[in-house]
């Protein structure tokens, strides 16, 4: 492969904030070329971030263990991009230094849908054409995505080659070698990986509208299953991390507790997406997480998953990492559900704000999305947290959740106030900060709210409005945007023809969506008008009977499981947990829960 | 105290300060050897860097001392889990911490790509008054010690310490004045009563 001397760059690299960001040789991180096959792990969006991300490292290290080169790649802030242009020298890969071109697949992995125009971002400066058809023919590398969002790739589906639907730990390596074995990507290539579970090749399905927009059916392949890691005990994982050359979000070494959740909330993709619930074992994690200490030198192990404290033995996790691991390393556990919190898990973390996500305001709302907590708790957890020495809290919520009213709204305030009486209900040390933030509930594929229509900017509006004039004083408010609240919806929940808005999006200036500052509400209006495409027709209602975008991908959680908790939903009924029986979503077979195997 | 010489190369010379910091206290806890830590409320790893380098200037001269020890080679030990352009040169065991930050008085530079000149002319200046990066005027010519050609390679000594002068300062200023553009600058040598 050819090489980017990095001197040749100096100029530009001393312009950029941050220019460790593009110069690799992080400790830990692969550095030889495959011989017969090289992978770039591409992550759209900056070097701090996306090394922060565990998927990229797992599905880099399914290649690595096959003999395969393996080497990352991030977007580049625009700074750095627009030089990278001015010098034109092509987007290249952190430890080889090779142009992107150069290698035999680029598997970008797609965690939100604002990170889309990222993609197109990445594939220009890297000089390959964006839309598969004009790559069609030439000596381009294969374009691959991963990731949560692939469960719907159809708005991506005019420039990826080939998506991976679900677990992406064994099959994205295995179409590595069916591409060997048949000598590049011919017919046969595709034909033979199309009939893998968890691999989507868009050109063999062919999608038909209705006048109204609506999907009339699916040409070709019409079904695709994702892939599923039965054994997650046994499932790969990188026994080593790149320590990254300057600080990034999450500095720490990670160890994945579970995959997967088993409580059902109905707004959560990921609860849906990610079924069965797998889990490693207290020995395995022990085991990874020592091992990850020693090879990085990081002082923090995170216990990650959707819901860490549903894991049925994290007190022996617990006791066992801290006999096991080096005395100064800390631990973290993100994502402790509100009653699964514990004081004494707390102090270890020294930190003084602690963060609830109680999403909605009133009990009634709760039960309607299946967010199985009461008030009770949610002050029970807290006033544990403030006797030990927490003084700050932070508080999520989400506006436009189906059935919402003013009195849920007036619900959040509530329990600000009620948090405010207990902290002062005790003298102590420090004054409290109570910060509330609401997001735009966007309804995402398969959750039972994907026939959900999304609030409309007004409705929204209006609840920010309500809320910052309920919410008491002191409190402090944060709200997000809502246009690109709606474009998230409307990336999730679209199809085949916002191809070309989001590559008009791209070319109107339109990248690092997903960041507040950077993001260009004008370029996407613009992109929506050219097309003649109409955003709002995508955040409709859905009827139950329509053909969804979506439907022609199985994530084996049935619709009809769906269905029925929607209706469950505008009943007010809460479904609860897997955890006090199994609900019959569709995956008995395979679910270890089911078994009961807690 | 362990002192050592080492690298910032290979692209490492991108690494601030800040984080080159942390990755030292990290190689060494990869490479299992204990570091002090300080006394006080908020506890740090006991390591003691010399002045920081300028962003982008390469160097094979960079010296830091760690409050720990080793019976082992510990050059061997830490380039083997230190990242790339990071490697130990050379090492020593001493009592004293030598206060590199304090002890190194100049440092000598090499730089390429800078269009040929009178060294001699710029020697004989009796003051050079430059902007500095804080838009501040400053006499350079007290900081600047040697400045000679060495075929397509300028090599010259500049004051370190509390009269900084920055060599990519230094190059910018020659840039300005008869053209061309540093391509690479690299610090060769330290000096001061500490070094080794």
């Amino acid at each position: 492969m050819k090489h980017i001397d990095l001197d040749s760059l100096r100029g530009l690299l001393l312009k950029c904030e941050k220019p460790s960001r593009y110069t690799g040789g992080e400790y830990g991180a692969p550095a030889s070329e495959g011989e017969n096959f090289n992978f770039c792990a591409c992550y759209p969006d900056l070097y701090e971030v996306g090394m922060s991300n565990i998927g990229i490292k797992i599905v880099a290290d399914s290649f690595l263990r096959r003999g395969m080169g393996v080497d990352f790649c991030f977007a580049p802030a625009r700074d750095f991009g627009q030089g990278l242009r001015e010098l034109n020298v092509p987007l290249y890969s952190l430890a080889l230094k090779a142009p992107l071109s150069e290698f035999d697949m680029l598997g970008f992995s797609l965690s939100y849908e604002l990170c889309y125009t990222n993609m197109l971002y990445m594939l220009d400066l890297a000089g390959i054409p964006a839309e598969r058809e004009a790559r069609r023919g030439g000596k381009y590398p294969l374009i691959v995505a991963g990731g949560p969002c692939t469960v719907n790739p159809e708005p991506l589906a005019d420039f990826v080659d080939i998506f991976f639907i679900g677990d992406g730990e064994s099959v994205d390596a295995d179409v590595a070698e069916i591409y060997m074995q048949c000598g590049g990507a011919t017919e046969e290539f595709y034909r033979k990986i199309s009939e893998l579970d968890g691999v989507y090749v868009p050109a063999l399905t062919t999608p038909h509208y209705n006048a109204d927009g609506s999907v009339e059916r699916f040409e070709g392949i019409s079904h695709v299953k994702k892939a599923t890691v039965s054994d997650l005990d046994g499932a790969i994982y990188p026994e080593n991390f790149a320590v990254p050359n300057c600080e990034s979000v999450h500095d720490r070494a990670v160890v994945e507790v579970m995959r997967g959740c088993y409580r059902g909330c109905r707004f959560c993709q990921a609860g849906f997406i990610y079924r069965p619930v797998r889990k490693r074992s207290v020995e395995t994690l022990t085991r990874q997480a020592c091992g990850l200490i020693k090879n990085t030198g990081y002082g923090e192990v995170s216990l990650n998953s959707l819901s860490t404290g549903d894991y049925g033995k994290l007190p022996e996790l617990i006791k066992s990492l801290k006999s096991e691991l080096p005395p100064e390393v800390t631990l973290a556990l993100p994502s402790l559900r509100v009653d699964s919190f514990e004081g004494d898990f707390a102090q270890d973390a020294r930190k003084t704000s602690l963060t609830f996500a109680p999403e909605a305001g009133t009990q009634r709302l709760r039960d309607v999305i299946n967010k199985d907590i009461t008030e009770e708790e949610i002050l029970k957890a807290a006033k544990s947290a403030f006797d030990a020495g927490y003084s700050a809290v932070k508080l999520y919520f989400m506006l436009g959740l189906p059935t919402e009213t003013d009195e849920d709204l007036k619900g959040i305030s509530e329990i600000c106030e009620k948090i405010r009486l207990l902290y002062s209900s005790q003298k102590r040390a420090k004054s409290l900060r109570i910060s509330v933030s609401a997001a735009t509930f966007v309804p995402k594929p398969f959750t039972p709210f994907q026939w959900e229509r999304q609030a409309d900017e007004q409705e929204v509006k209006h609840k920010q409005d309500f809320i910052l004039k309920h919410l008491p004083r002191g409190v402090h408010f944060s709200w997000s945007a809502y246009y690109p609240s709606l474009l998230e919806a409307v990336l999730a929940r679209g199809d085949r023809r916002l191809g070309k808005v989001i590559l008009s999006a791209y070319k109107n200036g339109c990248t690092f969506d997903g960041w507040d500052n950077l993001f260009c509400e004008d370029g996407w209006r613009k992109a929506f008008d050219d097309c003649g495409i109409c955003a709002e027709q995508y955040v409709r209602e859905r009827g139950e009977e329509e053909i969804l975008p979506w439907d022609f991908v199985d994530i084996e959680v049935s619709k009809k499981f769906l269905l029925s908790e929607r209706k469950r939903a505008y009943d007010g009924k809460v479904t609860g947990s897997c955890l006090s029986g199994c609900k019959g979503c569709g995956m008995q077979k395979m679910c270890p829960a089911a078994r009961g195997e807690i | 105290m362990i002192a050592f010489r080492y690298t910032k190369t290979d692209g490492a010379e991108y690494i601030s300060h800040l984080d080159l910091l942390r990755h030292i206290d990290r190689i060494l806890r990869r490479a299992g050897i204990e570091v002090g830590y300080s006394q006080g409320f908020h506890k740090h790893p006991r390591i003691f860097m010399g002045n920081p380098l300028a962003l982008g200037v390469k160097s094979v001269s960079e010296y830091c001392t760690v409050d720990a020890a080793t019976d082992k080679d510990f050059a061997q030990l830490f380039n083997r889990f230190s990242p790339d352009g990071v490697k130990c040169l050379a090492w020593k065991n001493t009592e004293q911490n030598p206060n590199f930050a304090e002890s190194i008085k100049a440092c000598r530079y090499e730089a390429t790509g800078l269009a040929h000149f009178d060294a001699e002319e710029i020697l004989s200046q009796k003051e050079i008054i430059i902007t500095d990066m804080r838009g501040r005027t400053v006499d350079i010519r007290p900081r600047i010690y040697s400045i000679e050609w060495h075929g397509d390679k300028l090599v010259f000594t500049l004051c370190c310490g509390e009269k900084n002068l920055r060599p990519d300062l230094m190059c910018s200023y020659l840039k300005e004045l008869y053209g061309g553009e540093a391509k690479v600058i690299l610090k060769t040598d330290s000096f001061g009563d500490s070094v080794f």
